[in-house]
């Protein structure tokens, strides 16, 4: 009995604190919020590209199988899908729909993504040009999981989230960078 | 006038908390017997060959005794599922990232493991009554957090592999002993 009294205990303080710990972390302010830059040389009209093309676009977005062309000429409302392969569900593929809010080449591109039942958000790309052929790339993110569980959990999700957003990021840079030397 | 030593050692591993002392004793005064009226060599061919016989009879009784099942649980429901539910809760962690990603885990996430393990290890490592039982949970530990990391979806690097398996029988030993 005197065990079994233990065991209960163990398992509540492990079960409650972890989840009070992450109730709490999940208050803070930039929660679901992700930023990553790089300084790439290559002018925006050059970069705009990288980002606007959807073939282009899945190079350097990891894990994205496909990018699906705009549902009418890219502006504001124009529709694509984005489709992702998710390898910690057993592989399974993921349509995100993503829809235009701030079209403005070569500078600004703002994207709704949304997954019915996972999540919702906006992506923002900004490119400010830095002369002499260079640009700074930002990339801002903003999301919100809808499923409780995964809410509970995003202190934990965003900065993995964010850690494979600045590899993606630095992985452009490196694609752009190479084929600028190329050329 | 030692017995071979792979063999006795195979007894012990073999034998039950309640079996191991009689049989080995037994075992031992035939073994001496022998060494003196028929050679050295005809005593040590006639005790690998009983251990080899009693092996599977040893386990049986082992077996019904609930030493066996005792071990098995202990490291399968404390150090196998605790850690097969931590690798799905970081698969699910994963997922829920919003453009995906791959199978690798944050330093911080395999560290979680490797305590996990340690203290799961411990509590198994604690409830043995004996050294024998200490050894035996200590050795199914690693060979289920063996089996945990095998069936795994995320990443394991050798690292970590290495940690996770030297430390669940490790602690495991050391708890037996902080608390026999």
């Amino acid at each position: 009995m005197k065990w079994l009294k233990r065991i209960a205990i163990v398992l509540a303080a492990l079960i409650v604190l972890p989840v009070v710990t992450l109730l709490i972390l999940g208050q803070r302010s930039g929660a679901g919020q992700m930023h990553a830059s790089a300084e790439i040389s290559a002018s925006p009209a050059q970069l705009w590209s990288w980002i606007d093309d959807g073939q282009r676009l899945k190079q350097w977005v990891s894990w994205m199988v496909e990018a699906r062309a705009w549902d009418k000429p890219a502006g504001v409302g124009a529709r694509r899908v984005l489709v992702m392969r998710d390898e910690n569900n057993g592989g399974a593929i993921m349509e995100i729909e993503g829809t235009c809010t701030e079209y403005s080449p070569p500078s600004r591109l703002t994207m709704l993504l949304a997954v019915k039942d996972a999540f919702d958000g906006q992506q923002l790309y900004r490119l400010t040009d830095l002369g002499n052929g260079r640009t700074r790339l930002d990339v801002e993110s903003r999301y919100h999981l809808t499923n409780p569980l995964a809410r509970l959990m995003e202190p934990l999700v965003t900065p993995q989230a964010e850690k494979k957003l600045v590899g993606d990021v630095a992985r452009l840079k490196s694609m752009v960078e190479s084929r600028a030397e190329v050329r | 006038m030692n017995p071979p030593l792979m063999a006795r050692a195979l007894l012990l591993a073999v034998a039950g908390d309640d079996q191991a002392e009689f049989v080995a004793g037994d075992l031992h005064e035939e073994f001496v017997f022998l060494c003196q009226t028929r050679g050295r060599r005809a005593g040590r061919r006639w005790y690998v060959w009983q251990v080899a016989r009693s092996i599977l009879a040893l386990l049986g009784l082992r077996m019904r005794s609930g030493e066996v099942a005792h071990v098995f649980a202990a490291t399968a429901l404390g150090v196998a599922i605790p850690l097969l539910l931590l690798d799905r809760l970081w698969c699910f962690v994963y997922s829920q990232i919003p453009l995906k990603d791959g199978l690798h885990r944050a330093p911080g996430f395999l560290a979680a493991n490797v305590i996990c393990a340690g203290l799961c290890a411990a509590f198994c490592g604690a409830t043995a009554r004996s050294l024998r039982r200490a050894v035996a949970i200590a050795a199914a530990a690693a060979l289920a957090a063996g089996f945990a990391l095998w069936n795994s979806a995320g990443a394991a690097p050798a690292l970590y592999v290495c940690v996770i398996l030297l430390i669940a029988p490790a602690s495991s030993l050391m708890a037996w002993r902080r608390f026999r």
